[in-house]
């Protein structure tokens, strides 16, 4: 078979579902990004902050106000959704309820006229991945709403030669149990055939188990793209901060002291950015809650805090206090002993993100 | 209370019942009786009240010539038009329905609602007011008092149903399945054909009774725009009627009017009671 896995550029892309209007509002604010073949993609963000957009800017099913997109350096913006060979699953199952789960299966290979032979052969290697083939000769519709949504998946996965799969978050009717082997099978279906697969998702943990590469969006914009471990640990802005992790990020409000140093309330922290440029005005300071150390003694970086709630998440504790208005949250080890009333916390320097207007200094 | 709730359960449906079959027992014993039977007492029973004949049912297929009335022919007019009517609405409707239903038309003020509006509004109107503007536009055309100006004119009074119910139905087809058959490969009239439509046979058999029902029972357009060259069955049924009323074939003509009504309730209550028609998408 003819090999068209594809790089997918998409350039300077923007899109306004008002374009007439003379202020339009934008779903998608200019971007440019590109998809690598064979690689796995998380797109991460709240509701409506445009990610079914950009997927569905990629299929075709929206022709995006301005921009190109192209796969392997061929554009593909003015091409029909039916002539770009990309799969999409969307939230909910689709499926076509007059037809058999085999017939569903078998029904993007039939469309692009594959051989019988062929169409049986891949109906079965899916229908085993996706444990579907005790159901191949039943009607689609008698099934319940997980087997429907992993026929969804299905037909999606049942053609090796798509550009890529796009996945609108796949797996919310599906049990948790299932849902956590189905990722696992999209990694090794992804690692076995080199599809590119990009998964929209407003989970968190959903998008850092499965993906490679983690675009966050916010508001039509992309706030950063990354590697799990960049987004949690360097933020680029306090919304992927907020956004990425539980608890979100602590971040105070502070004012920049010296050239490595900022101020909450009273208390000077030490950190590792470079704040020449700001003395002397507002950011803001972050820190994980993961980061934060209990400290025995007051010491150079430590906040005095007043402890309010100590909460046991079984594999560690979640200490919540306050220094004057601020709260602090920090994750401990369970087994560790928690005094009672004030206690003296540790910011690592080099875990400190300072942001200005809401960026990452 | 679940006794007096199972007794006014049953009494009501018992009710109903008589009230529905009572006239057809009624329309069936008169339809054998003559008229002496039923000018003279009150009777009920066959043979026992009375001497059935098969005179009232004689009648019917009996040419003029020989003292009948003759509905076989109009009879299959009927037919002929309700049947070429109502397809061609249902193809024609179904179309402007999913084209409403998918795409957004814009002229003016007018938006997809104002047209599907448009539409319905045809029924609205009182059928008065086209029967003129119907009456010109058919004897321009040369088609008055012909069977395929009827359909023309079903046609336009069958379409509104049409297209009411399949807006209705589309908009409950999510637009997902139309964009899940783009991606897997169909061009937009494979979407259409090979998989929302399978998915609105439900719909198109509502549509299809219908428009079914209402070509069938039309009196007031087969009486305006035919005269002798073709007749319909409804208007053939009341021209039974005389100076003295012949309730024996009225009667018959009445069951055999019905009988294709009934045998379409029955095709489509076994789909509705196969809950087919209820929840295709979920």
């Amino acid at each position: 078979m003819e090999e068209q896995m594809a790089k997918i550029d998409l350039s300077k892309i923007s899109h306004t579902y008002n374009p007439l209007d003379p202020k339009p509002t934008y779903a998608l604010n200019p971007f440019s990004m590109t998809w690598e073949n064979g690689k796995r993609y998380a797109i991460l963000g709240p509701s409506g902050c445009g990610k079914t957009t950009m997927l569905n800017i990629v299929s075709g099913l929206v022709r995006p106000s301005k921009g190109e997109i192209l796969f392997d350096e061929t554009p593909v913006t003015d091409l029909k959704t039916e002539d770009r060979n990309i799969a999409q699953v969307f939230q909910f199952p689709v499926i076509y309820n007059t037809m058999t789960v085999y017939d569903n299966l078998a029904f993007p290979l039939r469309c692009r006229e594959f051989t019988k032979e062929k169409i049986e052969e891949r109906v079965k290697e899916v229908s085993d991945t996706l444990n579907l083939s005790s159901f191949l000769n039943s009607p689609a519709r008698k099934l319940t709403a997980d087997q429907k949504q992993l026929i969804s998946l299905g037909r999606g996965l049942v053609r090796e030669d798509v550009a890529a799969v796009l996945m609108d978050e796949p797996l919310t009717v599906i049990d948790p149990d299932l849902k956590f082997r189905l990722r696992r099978n999209l990694k090794e279906i992804n690692e076995q055939y080199k599809t590119t697969l990009v998964y929209v998702t407003h989970d968190q943990n959903e998008a850092m188990t499965f993906a490679e590469n983690i675009i966050v969006m916010d508001q039509g914009e992309i706030v950063q793209v990354g590697l799990p471990k960049d987004l949690f640990e360097k933020p680029k802005t306090t919304f992927v901060g907020y956004f990425i992790g539980s608890p979100a990020m602590n971040i105070f409000h502070s004012t920049v002291s010296s050239d490595h140093e900022v101020k909450i309330n009273d208390t000077t922290i030490k950190t590792n950015s470079n704040l020449g440029n700001l003395k002397d005005k507002n950011v803001k300071l972050g820190i994980r809650s993961e980061f934060i150390e209990l400290a025995e003694k007051e010491k150079s970086n430590t906040v005095k805090i007043k402890l309010t709630r100590v909460e046991d998440f079984g594999n560690f504790k979640l200490l919540t206090g306050k220094m004057g208005d601020l709260v602090i949250k920090s994750k401990v080890e369970r087994e560790k002993p928690i005094p009672d009333g004030e206690l003296n916390l540790y910011f690592p320097p080099e875990k400190c993100c300072v942001y200005s207007d809401e960026k990452l200094v | 209370m679940s006794k007096l709730y199972t007794f006014l359960k049953y009494f009501f449906i018992t009710f109903w019942t008589v009230f529905v079959v009572a006239p057809f027992l009624w329309a069936v014993s008169t339809s054998f009786k003559d008229f002496q039977s039923v000018n003279s007492k009150v009777t009920y029973i066959p043979w026992l009240d009375f001497e059935p004949t098969l005179e009232g049912w004689r009648v019917l297929i009996k040419s003029p010539a020989k003292g009948g009335v003759d509905i076989v022919e109009p009879y299959f007019n009927s037919i002929f038009v309700t049947c070429t009517a109502s397809l061609i609405s249902i193809f024609l409707g179904t179309l402007a329905a999913y084209a409403l239903s998918r795409f957004t038309f814009k002229a003016g003020f007018v938006r997809n609602n104002d047209i599907t509006f448009f539409f319905i509004s045809q029924r609205i109107m009182p059928p008065i007011v086209l029967s003129i503007p119907f009456f010109i536009f058919l004897s321009t055309i040369g088609l008055l008092d012909s069977l395929l100006g009827l359909v023309v004119v079903y046609i336009v009074l069958l379409m509104p149903i049409a297209v009411w119910i399949m807006v209705d139905f589309f908009n409950r087809v999510p637009k997902e399945l139309d964009e899940t058959a783009l991606i897997d490969g169909c061009n937009p009239y494979q979407a259409f054909y090979k998989v929302v439509l399978p998915n609105s046979i439900p719909g198109l058999i509502v549509a299809g009774m219908f428009c079914i029902i209402f070509g069938w029972i039309d009196f007031f357009f087969a009486f305006i725009l035919t005269f002798t060259e073709v007749q319909l069955l409804p208007v053939k049924v009341v021209a039974l009627n005389s100076s003295i009323t012949p309730w024996w074939s009225l009667s018959a003509s009445a069951l055999v009017s019905v009988a294709p009504l009934i045998i379409v309730a029955f095709i489509v209550e076994r789909y509705l009671s196969k809950g087919n028609l209820s929840g295709a998408l979920k």
